[in-house]
Formats: structure tokens, C-alpha cells, sequence
């Protein structure tokens, strides 16, 4: 955070202007267009002319069962999912920073799946999980398990889900905290070891606290993110049986480009925003608190 | 004894982990080999032996009957490594600003930018027809010039710091790509109509990706340039070096593991990013990610022809993620050193 | 890459040459789309190929994912960039599209290659609101798949007689199609009765109206299959339909484990490797068996099976016939070029969409594998020849006289096309799955897809909507 002397300098803004601007001149417009096309109803097929329906569409979205469903859906996958690749990530990312045995070989493996398209993995993992010709059906076979139907039960579908978001988005909370291992310094773990803190200690005490903000903001991405899962989603299930395993960005994605129903859509992005600043302010308001007790 | 255990821990976590990422991989690269057949009567594992590979899969790839490869690929490659540097080189110095300045912006003045924004361009292209690029370029240089003025008057109500400059580069994310891709898609068409080509076109593209890139680098450099102790800096301004030689001399050196890091992130997204790209290419710079989707084709999972088209898009992939292996290894640690 | 290489070589060597380009489109570009090959855009790719050195133009083939055609499609017309000169893209999207395309010109609508489409295609498919939007270049229906190696087996034929007590024959009923499903589920030998489609986005609904076709395709009320032709109220509701989904239901019993979640493309590998006895889908299975399959000389087609009981809206009972009668299903209706209105090249793009349908360059696309292009012309069915080099003789007969004697038959149930049409069939795709999961009843989801066709039909317009849906079944204006 703030750090230092508190300046006033011109040159401030010539360091973040560029950015701002940017980001402003790209987001502005598709703000104000979805913001007057949800009080309306639009839709592009038919071609009805759009007429001025005020809260109507947020009003629908609200008391549609599905919206609610699918917020259901995404937040379980989501904090699932990211909680397990916080825990797993982190792991991983202090064997490597002690250099166990093979890391090096570990380093690009791991980084691996992070790097991989969504529809890419969405696609290898609807190979891999076939309940008749995938290997994973094999494994289970050994156990047992002759032909779980994976994708076609919605729970059984949302662990495949958690799963395969667990394997290709660990990588990226790895990377950073391992950036921000690398980044500690020495001498406090130096001190450590001298005065003989064991490894648990040293860890709870020194690592951990000073690596939360960093952990908090790996999180804050990983959730904001993974609010967003509609590849995988959309080539391995669908979004069936039903709407069971429909997220968020699916139901968005099915009513824009498949409906064209652009009135509903753009109301349903707001409420989808609104809902993961709710989220997403609570979650920091936590953390900061969290922060404060161990900083 | 602790330290044994612990490494022991460690190693078979690893190893675990190491085949739970890898195998996935490992079935993809020999799916590629495989014949329809060693498909479609149950999985097979090793080639030679569950298999006879061929090369079927790989000539069908690159003899462009299951589409044009090289033409994504370049376009990908131009686009993602353009936008990845120009987003993590603002956004760092975005973040920079953030961490040692104070910025001080009254929410009313906010309030001011987006009535202002909003109202106007409503009254401007739908009640006096302006089209969209004008009306949009008159009501944000107004509403900037309202709002900064209105930030230095000395109003009531509450003001809002650094934080909050920060969330809001972030909230860009979290906004469903749904309509904000088909939004960007009508402003790109009428700017082509006013005259500038943005649909299908390398500026286009770049600009889009960068503002989508922007808020990652800005949150994620905003931690790591807060790690480099300060001090540092304080001696050169002492010594009247100016500010902005201070961040490209010693401050981007410094944070060079988060730098990497952060680079490799913007562009695994970047790279991967499938909506935007189709809705604002069509012919002429369509990006990889288009070309994977399609391959999930109607004839059936041809799961060799996927895996062909998986391994081409992943072997660049592979090599950053080599080279970052590599370089986080090889010693970029400790930022900090004093 | 290869394209452009290509393209410079025709060019060069006529430049060379100094032949006449006939018209002259020197110096055009035509951007022609459509699906990820290679089915449809190696056809066009091919097409352009000789439609290049006949008029010195030059065609850009580009490619999209099938499942983002449609909105792409539509964004880029509705906002008249002129990204696309030609577009291949699927009949039932002609109703939303329809406003933004440019109709046929008058030339092409006369002629022998003209009278040569069947009529099928020319007179119903290719038209809306009267106009010739769009020509086709594919033909597509559903047909049943099955494996003359089994048939004609006589072990096999005496135990079927023996136990079922008719003979093993091509089916003519469902009845007799589930049966044969239920004598050929041998799941310890590796053997499975049939493979249908039933997941969410994997194109399911299609493989369930072929189902319903049989049942609620009356002959006495044509265009009752799917709305009441009068009042435009839905009819999937009715026992027609609830039979169907019944049936398509019972299916699930006798294939392969996972049938919940295969799509079509899921269907033809198993038919093709030999896992199924059979199977009903367009001619794409019966291809990839007589090409790649383990199934090689031994593929049967045949007309999808019919009833001897229909189902009468109007008086509200069931209908008995002494004759099964058919109601094949033109499933899809076959990949249909067109030229959007904001084309900056409409005469070029509809001199390729001519070369692209002429009788010599669709009768190679027919039998070049991996085309996706199926018989839509007469001269395509005539010729036998033509078909050696991809079926044996038997397999010729039996592809081309069952694709035939759908097209023939009085009874020929076309598919839905209506304005809005991915609303109407997403909350069919969504109850539909819920009623295979077990999660509902089936008639409790009918219901409820009804409601909603209902409620959508309201909003999009009671009135047009129901002028769109008697266009679309050929009926006149009421």
C-alpha cells in the first residue's frame, strides 16, 4: 500500500493517465449502451422496434428461478474451486521456493495448464472424462465404478467442473506466490533459524502474514475470474441436465447471442455485477480485517 | 527430522501434482497419434503398443482442410505479445502512482463524470442523432474537463482514495463479457463508419486487449511494487534524479520477479481470450482461439484432429512457460536486495 | 496459405495464357463463410477454386465455429459491416436472417440446373415470404443407419423370427425398431442396440423429432406437427408428442453407457466402429461407416421408420392406417448459401453461389469425402457411377433410394423454422433434458414447453408468427 512520503506531484498523473484512459475509452460505451438497453426491451430477432419497459427486465431476471439457480451454480464452483487452488497452489509454490528434488522439471509442468485455452482444456477434459471411452472411466473401473455417468448428474458435473478449474487455474495462484516467496526477505528466515523456530512456526508466524496481502489479491482475481466459467461449462455439459450446472455467463450467453435478447442480457450483466461487487466487497472488507490482526 | 518429513511431504505432493497435471497433457499428445479407431473402441494409452500412431491427424491440420493454422497463429502471436506489453507497461506505471502517490478524487466528482457521460450521450445520439464516435468523444472530453473541475472545488461528501482507484481499474473485470463484447462490437462498426477501420484490424484488436489486460496489471504490479522498500528511492531523489527515471531505473529492475510473473499472466489471458475475438475479427485476423473452438466439430469428437489443434496452441505456450520455469529458477529472486 | 499460393498460381497461369475471364470480376474479393471444415468449407474451397479461374476473382474462405455462426452472422449483418459476401448457414435461421439478405436474382430461378433442384428444396426451403433468399447447397434429412452384416446374417434372422415372431428386416415401425434395438443389446459382447442423440447443445431435439414426426405428421392436416396451423397454439403437448418422447426416452435402455451426454457427433463413431447395430442420423454416419469405419461394405440406410397411427389434432383421437405411413424428417434442411443485403460484390457472390450449387461441381462435392455435401438434385440421385468410388453398388442403392424415397414421400415432415427460433427451442432443449434425466415427467415437460412456446409466440406476435409458420410448412396466408 502507501509507503513512504505522500507527494503531490504533477508527474502522478502523467504515470496513470495513459492507463486510465484506455481503460475508460474502451469501457465507457459498452457501460452506457448496456446501462439503456436494459430498461428497454430489445431484441434483435424478431426485429421488434425496442420500447421503453423501465424496471421490467430486472424485475423478470429477480424472480426468475433460473437466474437464481445459475447464481447458485457459480458461486458453488467458484468458492470450491478457488479454495482449492489456494491451498493446493500455495503448497506447491513452497516445495518449489525450497528447491525439492525435480523442480526445475516441475516448474514448466506445472505452469502448464494455466496457459492453455479454456475451450482447449474444456475439450480435453469432455475426452478424458467420457464415461465409455475415457481414461478416467477406466481408473474407476479398477475401483469399481463401471461407468459413473459424469457429465449427466448435476453433482457428479459440478465436481468435474470444480476439478478441472482446481487443475488448470492452480498454476496461477503458484506463480504468484512464488514470485512472492522469492520476493521475502532472507534475513527475517535467517533470524528464524537461528533462534531454532521450527518450520510450522516459521510459517504461521513470518511467511503466511507476510504474504497476505498478496494472498488476498490472488484470491480477489481468482474469484472475479472464475465467476466468468462458461467454456468449459458449455462443451461438457451444456449447461444440463436442465439448467443444473448452467452458470452465469452461460445464461448470459444463451440469452444475447442465442436469443438476441439484448434488453434482458444487458439487465442480467448488471445484477451479475452487482452481485460479485457484493461479493467481492465483503470478501475484502474480510480480508482487510483479517490483515489488520496479523500485520 | 521436521525439515526430512516436511521435504518428504513436499516431494510426494509434488509428485502427485505432477502427474495429475501432466496426464491430461500426456493423453492429448498421444490422442494426437492415435487412429479413429484406437478412439472409438475404448481408451488407449501407450503408442506401439495399445496403437499403431500415424500422422494422419497432423497432415489433415496443416494441409488447412480443418482450416487455416498459420493465419491464427501469427495473428495470435502479433496480437497477444503487442498487447501484453503495452498493458503491463502502463498498468505498472499505473500501479507505481497508486502505491507512492495519493490520489484524492471526491465521489461527487465521479457522480459529476458519469451523469454527465450518460445523460449526454443519450440527449446527443438519441435525441439529436449524432452518431455514436462523435457524440461519445464530445460527452467524455466534457464530462472530464466537469469532473476534474469539480475535484478541485471544495465540496462536501466523501472522498475517495488509492483503494478505490484500484477497485475500480478491477471492476472493468468483473462485468460479463456478453454484452460488453456485442457494446464494443457496435462502437468498433461505427467508428469504421466514421472512417477509422477497427473491426478486424490489428489497432482494434491491440487496444481492446490492452484495456482488457490493464486491470490485471495494475492490481497484481500494485502488490509487488509495494514490496521494493522505498528508501531506495528516497537516495536518488536526494540526489535530484526525476521520477520517472527512478521507475524505469531502478524500480522496474527491482520488482523484476513480479514484473515476469505478471507479464506471463496478462498473457495466458490475452492469448486464450475467445469472445471479444469473435465478435471484433472476421477474415483477416481471426486469433487461435476461434480456430481450437471449431474444431469440436460435428463428425463426431474427432478427438485426434482436437488434440492436433490443442497441441498447436499449446507449444508456444509451453515455450513461455519454459522460459519463465527457467527464470524463475535462475536466481530473479529477492527483488529486495539491499 | 495454401489458398493464396493457389490463387497466385490460377492467376498467374491465365494471366499467362491470356484466356477470357467469363464475367470479368478481376480484381474482386469475395468473402465467402461458414463453418470449420472440412464439411461445407472444403466444398467451397473447391468451388472457388474453379469459380477463380473461370473469372479471375478471388475467394477468401473464412471459418467460424459452428456455434458462434449464428450470432456472428447476425451481428455483422444487422449492422451492415459488409464482412460477408456469401454466407453458408442453416434453413432454420432463414426466418431471423431473411430481413438482411439479398433475394436470388431472377436469372438463376429459370432453367434446367433450376428445374433440376428437387422441388422439395427449390419450392420450400430456399423461399420465404415469397422470396428466393437463399440456395441450397446440401440436403439433409434423417435416416436409419443399419448394418447389413446383421441383417442379413441367417443365425441371426431365425433367432429374431423365433422370438419375435416376423422376420429381421429393415424397420418400418418404431415398434419394430426397438425391438431389433432390444435384440442386438448385447452389452457383454461389446455389441449395443442403437445410438441417439440426447444432450443439451449436442443438437438432441432433431433426433426427438424424428420421433415425433411419425406421430403427429397427419397427412389430412398439413403443418400440424408442431403448431396449430389455425391459432398458432403449440401442439407439443399432444399424445403425438408424448408418445414420441416416450419412446426416445425408452431408447436410452438400449444405448451405450453415457448416452445422456452424446451429441450427434457422439452417434456416428459408435456406429461407425461397430458398437451399435444401428442408428437414425443424416447421412453423416452412413458416410463415415462406408469410409473409415470397421463397418466398410456393410452399411444399410434406410427411410426412418413410420406408424400406422397418427395422431388428429383436429379431432382430438388417434388415427389408424392400414399402411404405415412415413413421415421423414428433413432434419436441418441441408447448409443453404445466401448473399447478405450489405454485400459490396452481390453479383459476383451470387455467380459463386451458382457455381457452388451448378450440377458438375455439387455432383463432385457428393461424392468428395469429408465435403459434407449430401444429394439435393435430381442428376445426384441418377447418377451410380458417380457413387463407386465411395459406397460399394448395394451401399449406392441403399443410400440413394432411402434419401430418395424420403424426399418423394407425400408425407415429407419439414422442420421448424420460425422467427426467434433459438428461443423457441431453448426451453425445448432444457425440459427435454430434464425429462431424460428423470427429473420430470414427461408430460409435465411438455406442458411446460408449451406454455412457454405459448408465452414466446405472444410477445414475438401472435399474428406474424403465425403467418411465418404457414410460410414456413408451404400453407397459404389465412
Amino acid at each position: 500500500m502507501q509507503s513512504g512520503a505522500v507527494r503531490h506531484d504533477r508527474v502522478k498523473y502523467a504515470f496513470i493517465w495513459p492507463a486510465f484512459l484506455i481503460v475508460l475509452v474502451i469501457s465507457i460505451f459498452p457501460l452506457i449502451y448496456a446501462l439503456t438497453v436494459s430498461f428497454q426491451s430489445v431484441r434483435l430477432v424478431p426485429p421488434i422496434p425496442p420500447r421503453f419497459v423501465g424496471l421490467d427486465n430486472y424485475a423478470e431476471i429477480l424472480s426468475s428461478g433460473r437466474f437464481w439457480g445459475s447464481t447458485w451454480t457459480t458461486a458453488s464452483i467458484v468458492f470450491m474451486s478457488v479454495a482449492l487452488q489456494y491451498v493446493f497452489g500455495f503448497v506447491i509454490a513452497l516445495a518449489l521456493h525450497h528447491n525439492v528434488r525435480g523442480s526445475s522439471l516441475y516448474r514448466v509442468v506445472f505452469l502448464l495448464p494455466m496457459f492453455i485455452a479454456p475451450v482447449c482444456v474444456a475439450l480435453i477434459a469432455r475426452m478424458v472424462f467420457h464415461p465409455y471411452l475415457g481414461p478416467v472411466n477406466d481408473a474407476m473401473n479398477l475401483f469399481g465404478f463401471v461407468n459413473i455417468p459424469f457429465l449427466t448428474e448435476a453433482p457428479l458435473a459440478i465436481m468435474v467442473l470444480v476439478v478441472i478449474e482446481t487443475w488448470q487455474w492452480t498454476p496461477f495462484v503458484t506463480l504468484l506466490m512464488l514470485a512472492g516467496l522469492q520476493g521475502l526477505p532472507g534475513e527475517v528466515f535467517e533470524a528464524a533459524r537461528v533462534d531454532d523456530i521450527g518450520p510450522w512456526r516459521r510459517f504461521w508466524d513470518l511467511t503466511f502474514p507476510m504474504l497476505l496481502p498478496l494472498s488476498v489479491a490472488v484470491i480477489f482475481i481468482r474469484l472475479v475470474e472464475g465467476f466468468k466459467i462458461i467454456d468449459t461449462v458449455f462443451v461438457l455439459t451444456g449447461g444440463g441436465p436442465g439448467t443444473a450446472t448452467e452458470t452465469l455467463t452461460l445464461f448470459a450467453y444463451n440469452e444475447g447471442f442465442k436469443k438476441f435478447n439484448l434488453g434482458m442480457t444487458s439487465a442480467l450483466s448488471f445484477v451479475f455485477l452487482i452481485v460479485v461487487i457484493v461479493f467481492g466487497t465483503v470478501y475484502l472488507a474480510l480480508a482487510q480485517r483479517l490483515t489488520r490482526r496479523y500485520a | 527430522m521436521e525439515n526430512r518429513t516436511l521435504r518428504g511431504l513436499g516431494l510426494g505432493l509434488c509428485l502427485i501434482w505432477l502427474f495429475f497435471s501432466f496426464f491430461p497433457l500426456y493423453w492429448v499428445f498421444v490422442t494426437a497419434f492415435k487412429p479413429p479407431l484406437a478412439v472409438s473402441q475404448g481408451a488407449t494409452y501407450i503408442p506401439f503398443i495399445d496403437f499403431r500412431p500415424t500422422l494422419q491427424a497432423f497432415r489433415d491440420a496443416l494441409s488447412g482442410i480443418r482450416g487455416d493454422f498459420f493465419g491464427p497463429i501469427a495473428s495470435s502471436v502479433m496480437i497477444s505479445l503487442v498487447a501484453t506489453a503495452l498493458s503491463v507497461f502502463l498498468g505498472s506505471m499505473a500501479a507505481y502512482a497508486l502505491v507512492r502517490f495519493q490520489f484524492r478524487i471526491r465521489l461527487l466528482s465521479g457522480l459529476t463524470f458519469g451523469i454527465i457521460s450518460i445523460g449526454g450521450f443519450v440527449l446527443l445520439n438519441g435525441t439529436f442523432d449524432i452518431t455514436v464516435p462523435y457524440a461519445l468523444l464530445i460527452v467524455l472530453v466534457l464530462a472530464l474537463v466537469a469532473s476534474i473541475y469539480v475535484n478541485r472545488l471544495p465540496l462536501p461528501g466523501p472522498v475517495l482514495g488509492n483503494n478505490d482507484v484500484t477497485f475500480w481499474f478491477v471492476s472493468q473485470r468483473m462485468f460479463p463479457p456478453i454484452v460488453s463484447a456485442f457494446a464494443l462490437f457496435l462502437l468498433y462498426a461505427e467508428v469504421g463508419r466514421a472512417g477509422l477501420p477497427l473491426l478486424d484490424s490489428f489497432l482494434g484488436m491491440v487496444l481492446a486487449y490492452t484495456a482488457f489486460g490493464l486491470p490485471f496489471a495494475v492490481w497484481l504490479m500494485r502488490d509487488f511494487l509495494s514490496t521494493v522498500p522505498v528508501e531506495v528511492e528516497e537516495a536518488a531523489q536526494v540526489d535530484n534524479i526525476g521520477r520517472i527515471r527512478i521507475f524505469f531505473q531502478i524500480v522496474l529492475p527491482m520488482s523484476l520477479p513480479g514484473l515476469l510473473a505478471t507479464s506471463m499472466i496478462v498473457l495466458a489471458f490475452i492469448w486464450n481470450e475467445f469472445l471479444f475475438a469473435l465478435l471484433l475479427t472476421t477474415g483477416d485476423w481471426q486469433t487461435l482461439p476461434i480456430l481450437i473452438a471449431g474444431q469440436n466439430s460435428s463428425r463426431g469428437d474427432e478427438w485426434w484432429a482436437i488434440s492436433v489443434a490443442a497441441l498447436i496452441a499449446i507449444v508456444p505456450m509451453v515455450i513461455v512457460a519454459a522460459i519463465l520455469g527457467r527464470m524463475m529458477r535462475s536466481g530473479l529472486l529477492s527483488g529486495s536486495i539491499k | 496459405m495454401k489458398k493464396l499460393l493457389l490463387t497466385t498460381v490460377a492467376f498467374g497461369a491465365m494471366t499467362g495464357a491470356a484466356i477470357a475471364c467469363e464475367p470479368d470480376y478481376t480484381g474482386v474479393t469475395l468473402n465467402v463463410s461458414t463453418q470449420n471444415g472440412p464439411a461445407i468449407a472444403s466444398a467451397l474451397a473447391a468451388a472457388a477454386v474453379s469459380w477463380e479461374e473461370r473469372t479471375c476473382g478471388t475467394v477468401n474462405v473464412i471459418e467460424f465455429p459452428f456455434g458462434e455462426l449464428y450470432p456472428k452472422f447476425l451481428t455483422a449483418m444487422s449492422q451492415q459491416t459488409g464482412d460477408f459476401d456469401a454466407i453458408g448457414f442453416v434453413p432454420a435461421w432463414l426466418p431471423d436472417f431473411a430481413p438482411f439478405l439479398s433475394t436470388m436474382p431472377a436469372a438463376l430461378q429459370e432453367g434446367s440446373n433450376w428445374e433440376d433442384i428437387h422441388p422439395v428444396y427449390r419450392e420450400r426451403l430456399m423461399v420465404w415470404n415469397g422470396e428466393v433468399k437463399s440456395a441450397t447447397m446440401d440436403g439433409d434429412m434423417h435416416m436409419l443407419n443399419l448394418r447389413a452384416d446383421l441383417l442379413n446374417d441367417p443365425d441371426e434372422q431365425a433367432a429374431f423370427e423365433a422370438e419375435y415372431g416376423y422376420p429381421l428386416a429393415s424397420p418400418v415401425t418404431w415398434a419394430q425398431y426397438y425391438d431389433q434395438a432390444a435384440f442386438f443389446h448385447r452389452p457383454n459382447d461389446g455389441l449395443f442396440g442403437t445410438a441417439e442423440a440426447y444432450r443439451r447443445g449436442g443438437q438432441q431435439f432433431w433426433y426427438f423429432f424424428s420421433h415425433a414426426a411419425s406421430y403427429t405428421n397427419h397427412p389430412d392436416n398439413p403443418g400440424s406437427m408442431f403448431f396449430d396451423p389455425e391459432t398458432m397454439e403449440a401442439q407439443i403437448n399432444n399424445p403425438g408428442w408424448l408418445r414420441a418422447l416416450e419412446e426416445y426416452k425408452r431408447g436410452l435402455d438400449y444405448n451405450p453407457p453415457g448416452a445422456l451426454n452424446n451429441g450427434s457427433g457422439d452417434v456416428r463413431p459408435l456406429y461407425a466402429g461397430g458398437t451399435v447395430a444401428m442408428n437414425y442420423d443424416w447421412a453423416d454416419s452412413g458416410d463415415l461407416g462406408s469410409t473409415e469405419g470397421a463397418i466398410e461394405g456393410h452399411v444399410l440406410l434406410f427411410i426412418v421408420p413410420g406408424s400406422t397411427e397418427i395422431w388428429n389434432h383436429v379431432s382430438d383421437q388417434w388415427d389408424s392406417f392400414d399402411e404405415v405411413v412415413h413421415s421423414p424428417f428433413l432434419a436441418f434442411g441441408g447448409w443453404q448459401l445466401a448473399v447478405p443485403a450489405d454485400s459490396e460484390n452481390p453479383e459476383a457472390a451470387w455467380d459463386f453461389v451458382a457455381e457452388v450449387i451448378s450440377p458438375e461441381v455439387s455432383g463432385s462435392a457428393i461424392v468428395t469425402a469429408n465435403s459434407g455435401v449430401n444429394p439435393y438434385r435430381f442428376s445426384h440421385y441418377e447418377n451410380l457411377e458417380n457413387w463407386s468410388s465411395v459406397f460399394s453398388e448395394e451401399e449406392a442403392a441403399s443410400y440413394l433410394g432411402a434419401q430418395r424415397a424420403s424426399l418423394d414421400a407425400p408425407n415429407v415432415a419439414l422442420d421448424l423454422r420460425l422467427p426467434g427460433f433459438f428461443s423457441y427451442t431453448e426451453v425445448l432443449e432444457i425440459e427435454l433434458s430434464k425429462a431424460l434425466a428423470g427429473e420430470v415427467e414427461p408430460q409435465a415437460a411438455l406442458d411446460a414447453i408449451a406454455e412457454e412456446w405459448d408465452a414466446l409466440t405472444e410477445e414475438f406476435g401472435r399474428d406474424s408468427q403465425l403467418a411465418a409458420y404457414r410460410a414456413s410448412v408451404g400453407l397459404p396466408p389465412m
